[in-house]
């Protein structure tokens, strides 16, 4: 694609501008605020609208910029540009309340839709991000040689891995790191709040299981004073046994009594036998010694009755106190059962809580972001793969050709440090001098662009001879009318002009003035 | 006659364990049931049906006799009771051998018992769990009895592991009323017929909605039923779609408000979309202190122009990942890497 004319209406300070091009070396010569950047922007609007920014940004972004200051309302141009042997004329105005854009066809006379694809066809897809990385060629901007090389390292391995050398992979990782770590603490966080809750609960369970082991203890503690308590094998037994043994002391009394009551009554009848026999005084012998052996037999009786009040005492007291102790081991089975209940049920609810909260932990946040850095290593990886060695082979070869085969390669090591091939030995960039690396910057740039873009598009150098000497500058513009690029290249010198003149080459001079 | 339906009153449970409101909950939930009580006190009806799952666990024999003094508080009342999946009946528990108040039945049975009410021509029909799980459709066959009067159903289940229900079959059983248990969002199955009164107090954030029970009233005949929104506390979804002027502040505040609008006894979700601007960082922790908020769902994007960008990069890394993550769902894990990727990618960039 070829850009063969150009016609500000009014953009910045520029206002209607034709400007012609040529197919191949364009000068646009310039002091210092000439308007050289403007026409650059213009160019690149040309292509791809001029977007404006919203809220504080909007003040600072390029529309405001170059917002002309006198009919604002004729805010653009038109640009002439050929491809596949077509001539199209491409037109805009950018003002806000103006807003125009055509894409014409001047040799079908056919109105084509540029919202609907037809531009980036014609530009054979070349994205903005792409444009800002092919199209303008800029200096590099390191003062130091240090930084330089680093620069320099990180457009190789920026193209290589990304195909945008505004994008830093490392940082962005960074980044991802970064909210990872953010996401990661507010889960740590969370975890410890669940710990802790847990812990809780499992303290509140060992308590309820030791009170469930000492009613235990206590319960197995009264079982056995019940079993010492007994007299016989069981309850019914030691009952029996006391009855029994209550038994003999009534009968025992029974018995006293009723032979007590034989000697009165054997008293009494002798007596009165001895009486009827005219014994006279005698006779009262046999009741005396009967009443006697009564008297004496009525203390045996009182014994024996004290035994058995004894006894009976004892045997109700033997029941009031098991009757006791066994209300006391039904209350305490009684709270057993009820502390196992507990105890059972804050087992179910630390279950619970322990499933709950598993895998609720797993953050989605942190899974995305473990998602994007390994999509970003991976996509980087391929295009690395896809781009990489290619690029590395036509740097190489364009750096030859512009050193006149004095550096013939460029070679990437391990860790990814560039060296660069001379016919002997390989050198790394800290050891070459700064004109060199601008080769080799260069060299680069036509390199991506080419592998970046299909169609090939012209090619803006901005100031970027400034630290060539003669024979550099003389091989570079020699090479880039070799290779038959559409190149415009802006410069607040002399030089250009004058090595194209001497060494035969044609060129078109674009003056802003 | 009147009736109040009850079920799902879980007392024991602690919901939300962990978070701040969690004990006050647990001391609501027995709170709200004593405010029923109260209630039937104060305006007493016939019958009070609880239809399983009173308790959250085995229940303890002091709660036995806390529920059954509340009981014993409203002696007009005829309390018909049958145990759920949660407070299932396991054999020897307090619950099995409890001495209920002369107002209470409780069935104790795993198979379905009818009994008739001691002052109207009423019958009640219920069974108990003694599992926790019963995977047989238990009331598949239940049907009244022929007798002349009312026959109302306490069931509790209606899932596959806990009584599995068809409610075609049960509705043409001949019930008057069936006063369903074990689903706690309140639903009207058959209108004056079959209710699911749901549980009394929301439990957890599943949960959402208006909770309560229903009410009821036998006239002529006839069966009229109605749901009674009675809990205090309702877990209930913010949501909010964000644009790209929101900041932390704007949206903090509008949250605040929100919860103080809707009440601050209330639990919340906070659900968040819509757009946010790129430099948004926003701290969904920082949201959890506005109230009584449970979870806050982020699926807000990033206020990227998608097409705009792959346009823009494409043919960069950058154009590759959009194009990676194009058919990523909204809400999935790969639409939040696409956000957060392109982010990292497009901030770090010079």
């Amino acid at each position: 694609m070829v850009i063969e004319r150009i016609k500000i209406n009014n953009f910045g300070k520029i206002s209607n501008k034709p400007i012609e091009l040529s197919e191949g070396i364009n000068i646009l010569y310039g002091e210092n605020e000439s308007g050289k950047t403007t026409l650059h922007t213009f160019i690149k609007s040309m292509f791809y609208g001029l977007a404006r920014q919203r809220g504080k940004s909007a003040k600072n972004d390029s529309y405001s910029t170059y917002e002309p200051w006198e009919n604002p309302t004729t805010y653009g141009g038109i640009m002439w540009i050929r491809c596949s042997g077509k001539l199209f004329r491409l037109s805009r105005n950018f003002h806000k309340m103006n807003c125009f854009e055509e894409l014409v066809c001047e040799d079908d006379h056919e109105c084509l839709d540029i919202s609907a694809g037809d531009l980036d066809a014609i530009m054979g897809g070349v994205s903005e991000a792409v444009y800002d990385n092919t199209v303008s060629v800029g200096q590099l901007k390191s003062v130091t040689g240090g930084e330089l090389v680093r620069e320099l390292q990180n457009y190789m391995a920026s193209y290589q891995g990304t195909g945008d050398n505004s994008l830093n992979l490392g940082r962005a990782m960074q980044m991802l790191k970064m909210s990872r770590k953010g996401f990661q603490v507010q889960e740590n966080k969370k975890g410890k709040a669940v710990e802790t809750e847990k812990e809780k609960l499992s303290s509140n369970m060992q308590f309820m299981y030791r009170e469930v082991e000492d009613l235990r203890g206590q319960c197995a503690d009264l079982d056995e004073q019940e079993r010492a308590l007994l007299v016989g094998v069981d309850e019914s037994e030691s009952l029996a046994i006391f009855d029994q043994r209550i038994d003999l002391a009534k009968k025992r009394w029974n018995r006293t009594a009723a032979i007590l009551l034989g000697i009165f009554l054997l008293g009494i009848l002798g007596s009165g036998l001895m009486l009827v026999l005219g014994m006279g005084l005698l006779s009262s012998l046999p009741i005396i010694a009967s009443l006697l052996v009564t008297l004496a037999g009525s203390s045996i009786l009182s014994s024996i009755n004290k035994e058995i009040r004894r006894r009976t005492i004892r045997r109700d007291k033997w029941i009031a106190k098991r009757e006791k102790m066994k209300w006391t081991q039904g209350n305490m089975k009684q709270s057993l059962k009820e502390k196992e209940t507990a105890y059972q049920n804050l087992v179910s609810e630390y279950q619970e809580y322990e499933q709950n909260e598993q895998g609720a932990n797993v953050s989605r946040d942190i899974a995305a972001i473990n998602l994007a850095m390994e999509t970003i290593e991976q996509l980087s990886a391929n295009r690395n793969h896809q781009v990489g060695e290619n690029l590395r082979r036509r740097t190489s070869q364009i750096l030859g050709e512009i050193t006149g085969g004095k550096y013939r390669e460029v070679l990437m090591d391990q860790e990814f440090q560039m060296q660069v091939n001379t016919s002997e030995r390989t050198i790394p960039l800290s050891r070459l001098s700064r004109g060199t690396l601008e080769q080799i910057y260069f060299a680069l740039r036509m390199a991506v662009g080419e592998l970046l873009c299909e169609e090939p598009f012209p090619i803006i150098l901005d100031d970027v001879f400034g630290m060539y000497d003669e024979e550099r500058l003389a091989s570079v513009l020699y090479w880039l009318y070799k290779e038959q690029k559409q190149v415009i290249i802006s410069t607040c010198h002399k030089r250009e002009e004058e090595i194209l003149l001497a060494n035969n080459i044609p060129f078109q001079r674009i003056d802003l003035t | 006659m009147k009736f109040v339906h009850l079920a799902d009153v879980h007392l024991g449970a602690v919901p939300d364990r962990g978070y701040p409101w969690s004990q006050a909950r647990e001391e609501e939930i027995w709170e709200s049931f004593r405010r029923v009580i109260t209630g039937i006190r104060e305006n007493p009806v016939d019958f009070l049906f609880i239809s399983g799952d009173l308790f959250h666990r085995q229940p303890l024999a002091r709660e036995l006799k806390e529920v059954n003094y509340l009981f014993s508080t409203i002696p007009q009342t005829r309390v018909y009771l049958i145990a759920g999946n949660h407070d299932y009946l396991k054999k020897d528990s307090p619950f099995d051998r409890f001495e209920w108040e002369s107002n209470v039945f409780f069935f104790k049975e795993e198979e379905l018992q009818c009994v008739k009410d001691s002052e109207s021509d009423v019958y009640i029909y219920g069974l108990s769990y003694q599992h926790q799980e019963i995977a047989e459709p238990l009331y598949q066959n239940a049907g009244p009895n022929h007798a002349e009067g009312y026959h109302i159903l306490l069931a509790h289940g209606g899932d596959e592991k806990h009584i599995p229900i068809n409610f075609r079959t049960l509705s043409s059983a001949g019930f008057d009323y069936i006063a369903l248990g074990h689903i706690h969002k309140p639903q009207e199955i058959i209108p004056d017929k079959i209710y699911y009164s749901g549980a009394l107090e929301p439990l957890d954030r599943n949960d959402v909605g208006i909770h309560g029970y229903v009410e009821g009233s036998m006239l002529d005949g006839k069966v009229q039923a109605e749901f009674v929104p009675f809990a205090v506390c309702c877990y209930q979804d913010i949501r909010i779609t964000l644009d790209e002027e929101y900041t932390q502040i704007k949206l903090e505040e509008i949250i605040k408000n929100k919860i103080r609008n809707h009440g601050r006894q209330h639990i919340y979700r906070i659900f968040l979309d819509g757009f946010r601007a790129p430099d948004f960082m926003f701290l969904t922790e920082r949201l959890k202190n506005l109230g009584n908020v449970i979870e806050v769902i982020d699926h807000t994007q990033l206020a990227y122009d998608l097409d705009a960008l792959y346009h823009r990069y494409y043919g960069t890394l950058i154009g590759d990942y959009i194009n990676h993550f194009r058919d990523a769902k909204p809400d999935s894990i790969e639409a939040k890497a696409l956000y957060y990727g392109l982010q990292a990618l497009l901030e770090t960039s010079r």
